[in-house]
C-alpha cells in the first residue's frame, strides 16, 4: 500500500466514524432506569411498564375515552351472576415468531402467573381468577372467585406465548426476559447493556406508523434534556418522559420541542410510623400538618400541582371537594402541642423526658428530595419538632422502611394504574400499610367498600373515607404534580396514556 | 561449568515466576472475598428490590434460594469460588436478569481496559515525544511547560464536560446554518451504542489523556529517566564506538516506562469510570455502578474481579519483563 492510498483509507475511516448521518424514522427515548425485565410478570419499574406496551397485548384495554375495548379479544359475555366470563378471541393473530395465537396461550398465562414456582410481586393481579379453560382455539372461559358487575375490566394483563416455555413455573432468569415474543406492534431486535432496539412487527394485525424504536438507559436527567434539546435535526431523542420543573423554561417557546401535560394517578404523602408513641397521638400529627407550608414546598421544589386533602387525586371520582386542604398555621400547631403537654426547651419540645425528635427517612430516588426535606425540617423547627433526615438508596429504603418498618417519618409517592385502591394502604395489617396504622372505624368503612358492588355507593364510601382520613391523618396528604413530557415536534398524533404511557403508540407518527 | 550455572539460573527464575503467580492468585481470592462479603452484608438486598412490599414470606424464601442468598457468606463464597474456577461466574439477577456474568462483565471490561490502555499509550507517546524534542531542560521551556501543566491539572471529567459542550455547540452552529443532518453520534453524550460509533470512545480517550495531570506527570518522569540514561557511563562507550544512541537508550527505558505504566493504570482505571459515565459508554464503570445500585451480587463481584485481575496481571507482567531485561531483579526481590 503506498502512502497515498493509506492516507485515503484513513480519511475514509474517520469519515465513517464521525460523519455517518443519523438514520431517520427511528423513535428514540431515554429512560432513567433500565427496564427490570421485558417479561410481563417481572415488570418492577415504570420503564418496564412502558416498554412492554410495545411488545405485548392484553385481552382488553381502556380506550382513549376510558371505555373497555377488545385488543386480543373480539368480544365477551359475562354470566348474569357476574361469576364467569367468556372471551371470543380475534382470529389470525400471530406471535412475533409467526406462530398463531390461540386460547391455549391465555390459559397458559394465567396458569403460569398462579404457579407457586413463578415468583413475582404482583401475583395479586391474577388472584381473582378461580379457573380458566380454553373452549376450542378461539374461546376462553374464566370462572371468578367473586361476583363483579364488570368483570372484563380486570383482564388487562398481558398474554405470553405458551410455546416458549417448558412449564408453568417461570424464572426471571429465563432468556425470554431478554428476548421476549409477543403479539404487539413491535418486536425486540437488539437488547444490549443500555440499548433496546425494537422494530415494527410485520405480522401485526393492527398496523403501526413508526418503523423502529430505540430505548436508551440514560440515568442522568440533564443528559436526557440535552438529548431532547438537539432533537431538531433528527439527532438526539424524540421523547423525554418527565421534564423536571427547572428545565421546563428551556422548551416553553421551542420550535422543535413541545411540552405535553398528562395526568398520572399518583400523589405524594408524608407518613408517620404509628408504632411511635408520640406519633400515635393525633394532636402531634395535627401539629405536623399545620406546621407545613405545603403550597410553598410544592412551588419551590417541584413546580405545579394540586394540594390534596385526602388519598385521591383531584381528577379521581372519589375526591371529596368538601374537604379543604389544611393551611399552615404555626400558632395553632404550637397551641396543640402545648395542650398535649409538650413543653419547649432549647428549641425542642418534650414531655416526660421524651423529646419530639424523629428520624426522617427519604428514598434518594425521590425527585428533589434533599432541598424538600430541608424545607420540611425548617417548617417543623418553628413549632419545636426536630427531625433528622436520612437519605438512603432505593434497596435500603425498601428493606428498612417498607419491610422492617424502622423509621419514624418518611415521605413518598403512591402511583396507581387507574383508580386509587386505598384498602391495602390503611386497613389494619393491609399489605401496603407499612405505617402500622389501625383505626376501627376506617377498617369498617374499608371492609364495607370491598363488599359494595354498586359504583355510586362505593363512591360515597370513598368520599366519607376521604374526610375521615383527613381528620385522623395516617399520612399528611401532600399533592399531585402536573407532569409534562417533552416531545419533538416531528412526532404527531400523540396520545399519552397516564400510566402505561405508550398504549396508543401505534397511532403516533414521526415526520 | 557455565551450562550448570545457566541451569541454576533457569530454576531460580521458574521458582520465582511460580511464587509470583501464586501470590497474585492469593490476592485475587482475598479481594474477591472482601467484595462478596461486603455486598452480602450491605443493607438492602435483591429479594426486597424485586418483590418490594408485595411478596409473601414463602416467595421470599424461594427467591432467596434461587438467587443463592440462602447460604451463609462463607459457604456462599466457597460455592461461588469453586464455580468461578471453572470459568462460571454465575448469572446476573437484577441488572440484566439471566445474562451470564462472565460474558457481560468481560465485554464491559474490554471497553474500559481498551480506553485506559489506549489513553495511557497516547499520553506516554506524547510525553515521550515532547521529552525528546525538548532535550535538556532549559529555562525557556517553562514558557511552554507552565501553562501546559496548569491546563493538564484539570480533572479528566472536567475536560470531558468542556470538550462535549464545545463539540455540541460547534455542530449545532453548523447545522443551524445548513439544515443538514448531524453525525450519527450527535449530540454527545450520545444515544448510540459503542458497536455503532466509536466517536464517543475517541473523545473519552482524549479527555483521559489530557486530564488529571497524567500527561505532565509522565513527561517529567520520562525526561528525568532520559537524562539519567543519557548521562550514564555506558552511553559514553556507545558514543565512542560511533553506534546509534537511540536504540540503546530506548532499551534502557523499557523498564522505567513499564513501571510508570503499571503504577498509573489503577489511577487511570478509576478516572475512566467517571468519564465513561459522561460519554455513556457501556464500560465496567457504568456497569459496576448500576449493578451495585441494584444489589446484583454476582455481577458486582464479576465486574470487580476483572478490575482487580487487570491490576494484578499488569504487575505480574511488569515483574516478568523486569526479570527478562535485568536478571538481577530475580535475586533482588527473591
Amino acid at each position: 500500500m503506498n502512502r497515498n492510498t493509506a492516507l485515503k483509507a484513513l480519511c475514509g475511516l474517520v469519515l465513517i466514524l464521525f460523519m455517518s448521518p443519523a438514520t431517520a424514522k427511528v423513535f428514540r427515548y431515554p429512560e432513567s432506569s433500565k427496564p427490570s425485565s421485558l417479561m410481563p410478570f417481572f415488570i418492577e419499574n415504570m420503564s418496564a411498564v412502558r416498554v412492554s406496551e410495545f411488545i405485548f397485548e392484553p385481552l382488553v384495554t381502556k380506550n382513549k375515552r376510558g371505555d373497555i375495548e377488545g385488543v386480543l379479544a373480539q368480544n365477551w359475555s359475562a354470566s348474569p351472576d357476574g361469576l364467569s366470563i367468556t372471551f371470543q378471541l380475534k382470529p389470525n393473530i400471530k406471535w412475533h415468531d409467526g406462530k398463531p395465537f390461540s386460547a391455549q396461550d391465555v390459559v397458559f398465562t394465567v396458569k403460569a402467573a398462579q404457579d407457586k414456582g413463578t415468583i413475582f410481586g404482583l401475583k395479586g393481579k391474577y388472584r381473582f381468577i378461580r379457573d380458566v379453560q380454553a373452549v376450542g382455539n378461539l374461546q376462553v372461559r374464566f370462572t371468578l372467585k367473586k361476583a363483579n358487575k364488570k368483570p372484563e375490566e380486570q383482564f388487562t394483563f398481558k398474554i405470553i406465548p405458551k410455546h416458549h416455555f417448558q412449564s408453568t413455573a417461570i424464572t426471571r432468569l429465563d432468556r425470554f426476559s431478554k428476548y421476549p415474543v409477543g403479539t404487539g406492534p413491535f418486536k425486540v431486535e437488539k437488547n444490549e447493556l443500555r440499548l433496546i432496539r425494537l422494530i415494527k412487527n410485520t405480522n401485526y394485525w393492527g398496523g403501526a406508523n413508526i418503523e423502529a424504536i430505540e430505548l436508551m438507559h440514560t440515568p442522568d436527567s440533564n443528559e436526557q434534556i440535552n438529548l431532547l434539546k438537539y432533537s431538531g435535526q433528527g439527532a438526539g431523542v424524540q421523547n423525554v418522559i418527565f421534564i423536571p420543573p427547572k428545565s421546563m423554561s428551556m422548551f416553553e417557546n421551542s420550535d422543535s420541542v413541545v411540552l405535553e401535560p398528562y395526568h398520572t394517578v399518583a400523589w405524594w404523602y408524608f407518613a408517620f410510623n404509628h408504632k411511635n408513641p408520640a406519633l400515635s397521638d393525633i394532636s402531634v400529627r395535627k401539629a405536623f400538618a399545620l406546621a407545613l407550608n405545603r403550597e410553598e414546598l410544592l412551588e419551590a421544589h417541584l413546580g405545579q400541582g394540586d394540594l390534596l386533602s385526602g388519598p385521591f387525586t383531584e381528577s379521581s371520582p372519589y375526591y371529596n371537594f368538601d374537604v379543604e386542604p389544611r393551611e399552615q398555621d404555626i400558632e395553632e400547631a404550637r397551641n396543640l402541642l402545648e395542650q398535649a403537654g409538650y413543653k419547649m426547651a432549647n428549641g425542642v419540645r418534650s414531655k416526660g423526658g421524651k423529646a419530639l425528635e424523629f428520624d426522617f427517612l427519604v428514598n434518594k430516588d425521590l425527585p428533589n428530595c434533599q432541598p424538600l426535606a430541608l424545607s420540611i425540617q425548617a417548617d417543623l423547627k418553628k413549632v419545636g419538632i426536630k427531625i433528622n433526615q436520612k437519605f438512603v438508596d432505593n434497596s435500603l429504603y425498601r428493606e428498612q422502611v417498607l419491610k422492617q418498618r424502622k423509621f419514624d417519618l418518611t415521605m413518598n409517592i403512591w402511583s396507581f394504574e387507574e383508580l386509587e385502591d386505598i384498602y391495602p394502604l390503611f386497613r389494619t395489617s393491609g399489605i401496603r400499610n407499612y405505617i402500622n396504622y389501625s383505626n376501627a372505624e376506617v377498617d369498617a368503612k374499608l371492609d364495607a367498600s370491598r363488599k359494595e358492588n354498586d359504583h355510586k355507593a362505593y363512591k360515597e364510601i370513598m368520599k366519607e373515607l376521604h374526610m375521615m382520613l383527613n381528620d385522623d391523618l395516617p399520612y399528611i396528604f401532600l399533592w399531585s404534580l402536573d407532569i409534562y413530557s417533552g416531545l419533538s415536534r416531528r412526532v404527531t398524533n400523540i396520545f399519552i396514556q397516564p400510566y402505561n404511557y405508550y398504549t396508543f403508540f401505534k397511532d403516533w407518527m414521526l415526520k | 561449568m557455565s551450562q550448570g550455572l545457566d541451569e541454576q539460573k533457569g530454576w531460580a527464575l521458574s521458582v520465582w515466576v511460580l511464587k509470583r503467580t501464586l501470590r497474585s492468585f492469593a490476592l485475587l481470592v482475598g479481594a474477591s472475598f472482601l467484595i462478596y462479603a461486603t455486598l452480602r452484608t450491605a443493607p438492602g438486598n435483591m429479594v426486597d428490590l424485586v418483590l418490594g412490599i408485595n411478596g409473601t414470606e414463602e416467595s421470599r424464601a424461594l427467591l432467596r434460594a434461587e438467587f443463592g442468598l440462602d447460604q451463609g457468606i462463607i459457604m456462599g463464597y466457597v460455592e461461588w469460588g469453586l464455580r468461578a474456577l471453572t470459568g462460571d461466574l454465575g448469572r446476573s439477577i437484577t441488572y440484566s436478569p439471566g445474562d451470564y456474568v462472565a460474558e457481560v462483565a468481560f465485554g464491559a471490561f474490554l471497553v474500559t481496559l481498551a480506553l485506559s490502555v489506549l489513553s495511557l499509550i497516547v499520553s506516554v507517546t506524547l510525553a515521550f515525544s515532547l521529552a525528546i524534542a525538548l532535550g535538556r531542560p532549559q529555562a525557556k521551556h517553562n514558557l511552554l511547560l507552565t501553562p501546559l501543566s496548569y491546563l493538564n491539572a484539570a480533572p479528566s471529567f472536567v475536560v470531558a464536560i468542556v470538550l462535549t459542550s464545545c463539540i455540541n455547540a460547534l455542530i449545532y452552529m453548523q447545522l443551524e446554518g445548513g439544515g443538514r443532518m448531524g453525525p450519527i453520534w450527535y449530540p454527545i453524550p450520545t444515544y448510540k451504542a459503542i458497536s455503532e460509533t466509536l466517536a464517543p470512545f475517541s473523545f473519552a480517550m482524549i479527555s483521559i489523556s489530557l486530564g488529571d495531570g497524567l500527561f505532565i506527570d509522565l513527561f517529567n518522569v520520562l525526561r528525568a529517566e532520559l537524562r539519567a540514561v543519557g548521562g550514564a557511563q555506558f552511553m559514553n562507550a556507545v558514543r565512542a564506538k560511533g553506534a546509534p544512541v537511540l536504540p540503546h537508550m530506548v532499551k534502557n527505558l523499557i523498564v522505567p516506562t513499564l513501571s510508570i505504566f503499571t503504577a498509573r493504570l489503577p489511577i487511570v482505571l478509576s478516572a475512566v469510570v467517571v468519564v465513561e459515565y459522561i460519554f455513556t459508554l457501556d464500560g465496567s464503570g457504568y456497569l459496576l455502578l448500576e449493578a451495585a445500585r441494584m444489589r446484583d451480587v454476582p455481577l458486582v463481584v464479576g465486574v470487580s474481579l476483572f478490575f482487580i485481575a487487570a491490576v494484578i496481571f499488569m504487575n505480574l507482567i511488569l515483574d516478568l519483563v523486569k526479570a527478562a531485561v535485568d536478571p538481577r531483579e530475580v535475586t533482588r526481590v527473591g
